[in-house]
Parts: structure tokens; C-alpha cells; sequence
């Protein structure tokens, strides 16, 4: 990689950043959260507030996961993959993609834990993003590709049109694999939330000085949840050919 | 010959894939209601002339083309020309047959859903559709039961037929066909090549081939095409029986690589 291209892959970066901003308030405001609750400081000790703001995010997770659908579409079947944005942007995802969740959900609890209050919820939009964004465009990414380029070159040949064999071909037969890469970001954020209910939890019986610690049943639910959604995924990923 | 019996003509056509020139200056015309084949070793350009003549190629990126191309007489590449139409009347089967994974019946209909996309198609009006396609590629007698069957799961053979079968429908002039028997076996390439000898006169056939004997057996005419450059153009006896120019010699007498 050149000089000009980690630039480029830089500024990209930046830009998914502001994109996630830009995202973030037009949420807000389509589902009329109020956004004094969004930004308001956080109640460090209390785990029911934690949750609230853990289910404020399922709008957001909802928006984030159909337009990483639609952009994985929009780079695999309109950009040529000859081009130099094309490989800036399937490396920007793939590194994004790759990177352990832990280590994003490391730092939303650290930012979380030094109380930058201020930016509670962003934190954890930002956690949304990343966990879920690069995984959900890199599966739809492979499900696309998975469909045989034999059925496009029928489909076009015949004088179809980009949408069409989108529509009536590409989608249908990637549609189970979309799903299952919905799912396997799910975990990815689901296992992350019952991460940091536990740290709150634990904060908690550190503050009150309690001698005994016993997890809630928040935890095993979101934990169970999680595991569904791998199995789900995995099942959704193999079965797709038949 | 008369122009108005052609149905392709192409006028120094060139092409490029990024910096490889895949075809230089290719003229030549395609006579209408006939066979013609397309022979020559492997990478010289054939397929590539033959995805020009629906402009499959410009799928792939980087993909350069000077000249001119006329389809029935218009040139393809003018800005006018809608590529719907175009491929609707220029057909192609393709190497490995290629049913979509859809039921038969939905295959040779898709198609014309495409072009008439409000459904404006009568359940006996699609049926008749279906069976006069079937019909004229012997299918109907052994798929009339199947119609709602996937058909990835017939046979190549029927696969093949039906990949045919579905161009009818949309009444094209021509249909191009890169080595349609390549997947084949030897009664699946025999049904084949009689196929398109019975639809040879409705239908402008421009078939792409490995195998020499079937060039002779179906074509009437004959091209030989060697790395990019259209080498001889003749009637499929004469060029194979007293080739012209020593290349194809060479070629059609196996003494080539």
C-alpha cells in the first residue's frame, strides 16, 4: 500500500466516524427519543439505567444493520472491484471486521468505568457501529459473492437489468446468508452487553461494599440470547445452498 | 451478397481488456439464418467477439471497444440503442448450461416477464408460452409433468435445451452460443446440434467451438480466429478443405502447438 492510499484509508476512517455522528442524531430524532435522556450523564450505579440505555440502542442497531445491508450491495454490485475505493473500502471493513470484539467492548467499558459521562450513549453507538457495521457488510459482502455467476450472466444475457437480477435473484438466493450475518453481529453486541452489565454489576457490590456477588438474571438472558443467535447463524450460513 | 442478408456486420472492431488487446480489427459479416462458427485455439478471441454482440462484456470493468458494430443493421453502440432490447433480440446460451434455480415453467417465462413487467401475461397465455417453447426443443413430451420442478436438477442435457428454450419467447434473430456442447455428452451434443440445425433457418446461429468436427457438421460458414485476429472467413467445406491461409491450415489440420 502506498503513501496516497493510507491517506485515503485514513480519511476514511474519519469519515465513518462522522458518518456514525451523522447516523446517530438523524436516530434520535426519526424515533423521537429525547435526545436531553441520550446525552444526559449516567447513573454509574445503577443497573437498571444501564438497561434502559442498552434498549434505547435497538432503533439505532436496527438502522446500522439495514444500511450496512444496503451498502454491502452498493459496493459489490455497482462499484467496479477494479478500482482503488473499491479496495480502500473492502480493506477498511476487513480490518474493522477482524478486530476481536473484545477489544471494543474493553473500550466502552473504559470509557464507560473513567465516567466520561457526557458521552455515555455515543459510546455505546460507536460500540454498535463498530461491532456490528464491518461483520454485517462482510457477511452480506460473501453472500453476495456466494451466488453463482452463472445465474447472473442468465439473468443479464436475458436482458435483465441491475435491479432486477438484484431483485429477483442475487437477494433471494443470498437472503439466507444475510440473515445469518444478522445474527452473528447480534452476538457480537449482545455478548458485549451482557459484558458490561456484569462490570456494572460488579461496580455496584464494590461501591455498596457488599460482601457476597450474585449476577443478575439480565446477564443469562443476554448471554443465552447471544449463543441463539450464533447457533441461528451458523445453521442459516450452511443450510443456504439447498 | 447483399448487405440486407447479414445480420451481424462488424467494421474493424478492437477491443481491450485494460492494457491486453483482446481483438484487433476484426471485420466481418454474419449471414443471415445460418449457422457460423467460431474456431481457433484456446484465448484467441473468440468468446470475447461473441460477448460483443450483446454487450455482455461491459460488465467487466476496464473493458475498451473501438469500431462498429451492426446488429441487424444498427449499430449497437449508438447512445439510442437500449440494451433491453438489444438483448432480447440477441440471445445466448452459454458453456455450462445455466437454468436459473427456479421451476422450469418460471425459466422460460423470465424472460418475457422482464420485458412486459406488469404481468400482463393470462395464465393460458404463459401455459401456451411455455409449451410452444418446449415444443420446438423437443422438451415438452419429457417435461410436461416437471414444468414446476427446479431445474438446476434435470439433466445437462435438458438444461441445455431448456437454456434454448427460453430465448424463444422473446423471439430473438439471433443466438449466440458459446460452446454449448462442452458440458455435454455425446447424445446431449448430438440432441443439441440437431436442435439447431431444424432451428437454423428461423434463427441466426453464431456458435463458439473447441471441436472441429461439430464446426464442420453444424456451420455453413466458418471463421478462424487466431490470437485476436479474424484469420479467414469462409464456407465450412472450402475452409476446411482447402484452407486459404497456412494458419488455419495448420489448425484445422491438427498440426497446430
Amino acid at each position: 500500500m502506498n503513501r496516497s492510499e493510507l491517506f485515503i484509508q485514513i480519511i476514511a476512517l474519519a469519515t465513518l466516524i462522522i458518518a456514525c455522528v451523522f447516523v446517530w442524531v438523524v436516530t434520535t430524532e426519526v424515533f423521537d427519543v429525547d435526545s436531553e435522556i441520550l446525552s444526559a450523564p449516567m447513573d454509574m450505579d445503577s443497573e437498571s439505567d444501564l438497561i434502559g440505555r442498552l434498549y434505547r440502542m435497538i432503533p439505532f442497531l436496527c438502522v446500522a444493520l439495514l444500511l450496512s445491508i444496503a451498502f454491502a450491495f452498493y459496493i459489490e454490485e455497482w462499484l467496479s472491484d477494479t478500482t482503488w475505493y473499491y479496495r480502500v473500502i473492502n480493506q477498511q471493513i476487513s480490518i474493522l471486521a477482524n478486530i476481536p470484539s473484545v477489544i471494543y467492548a474493553i473500550l466502552v467499558v473504559l470509557i464507560f468505568l473513567f465516567q466520561v459521562k457526557l458521552f455515555a450513549d455515543f459510546t455505546f453507538v460507536l460500540g454498535i457501529v463498530f461491532l456490528v457495521v464491518p461483520v454485517t457488510i462482510q457477511t452480506t459482502q460473501n453472500a453476495i459473492q456466494g451466488v453463482e455467476l452463472s445465474v447472473r450472466e442468465a439473468a443479464y444475457a436475458l436482458g435483465a437489468d441491475r435491479l432486477q437480477v438484484i431483485a429477483d435473484h442475487v437477494f433471494p438466493r443470498a437472503f439466507s446468508k444475510i440473515i445469518g450475518g444478522i445474527f452473528t453481529a447480534l452476538s457480537r453486541v449482545l455478548a458485549i452487553a451482557a459484558l458490561l452489565v456484569i462490570v456494572c454489576e460488579i461496580r455496584t457490590s464494590i461501591i455498596q461494599n457488599v460482601s457476597s456477588f450474585e449476577i443478575s438474571s439480565n446477564v443469562f438472558v443476554l448471554i443465552s440470547l447471544a449463543l441463539l443467535s450464533c447457533i441461528l447463524s451458523s445453521i442459516l450460513q450452511k443450510n443456504s445452498n439447498s | 451478397m447483399e448487405t440486407n442478408n447479414h445480420s451481424i456486420e462488424t467494421k474493424n472492431l478492437s477491443l481491450w481488456y485494460g492494457d491486453f488487446q483482446a481483438l484487433m480489427d476484426v471485420s466481418v459479416n454474419i449471414p443471415e439464418g445460418k449457422i457460423t462458427a467460431l474456431i481457433g485455439p484456446s484465448g484467441c478471441g473468440k468468446t470475447t467477439l461473441l460477448r460483443c454482440f450483446n454487450r455482455v462484456n461491459e460488465r467487466y470493468g476496464n473493458v475498451t471497444t473501438e469500431g462498429e458494430i451492426k446488429i441487424l443493421g444498427k449499430n449497437i453502440y449508438d447512445p439510442d440503442v437500449s440494451l433491453l432490447e438489444l438483448r432480447k433480440s440477441v440471445g445466448m446460451v452459454f458453456q455450462r448450461p445455466n437454468p436459473l434455480p427456479i421451476s422450469v415453467y418460471e425459466n422460460i417465462l423470465f424472460g418475457l416477464r422482464i420485458h412486459s413487467p406488469f404481468g400482463r401475461l393470462t395464465r393460458s397465455q404463459s401455459d401456451e408460452i411455455v409449451e410452444e417453447a418446449l415444443t420446438s426443443v423437443f422438451l415438452w413430451e419429457d417435461l410436461k409433468d416437471k414444468l414446476k420442478t427446479r431445474a438446476t436438477s434435470l439433466q445437462l442435457e435438458q438444461q441445455q435445451k431448456l437454456c434454448i428454450a427460453r430465448l424463444l419467447p422473446l423471439k430473438p434473430q439471433i443466438i449466440l452460443m458459446d460452446e454449448p456442447c462442452s458440458a455435454l455428452d455425446a447424445k446431449g451434443t448430438l440432441a443439441v446440434e440437431e436442435l439447431m440445425g431444424i432451428l437454423a433457418g428461423k434463427y441466426t446461429f453464431l456458435i463458439v467451438t473447441h471441436n472441429m468436427a461439430q464446426a464442420r457438421r453444424v456451420s455453413t460458414e466458418c471463421i478462424y480466429m487466431f490470437l485476436g485476429e479474424l484469420i479467414e472467413h469462409r464456407e465450412t467445406q472450402a475452409l476446411f478443405e482447402t484452407p486459404e491461409h497456412p494458419k488455419t491450415a495448420d489448425y484445422v489440420q491438427m498440426r497446430y502447438g
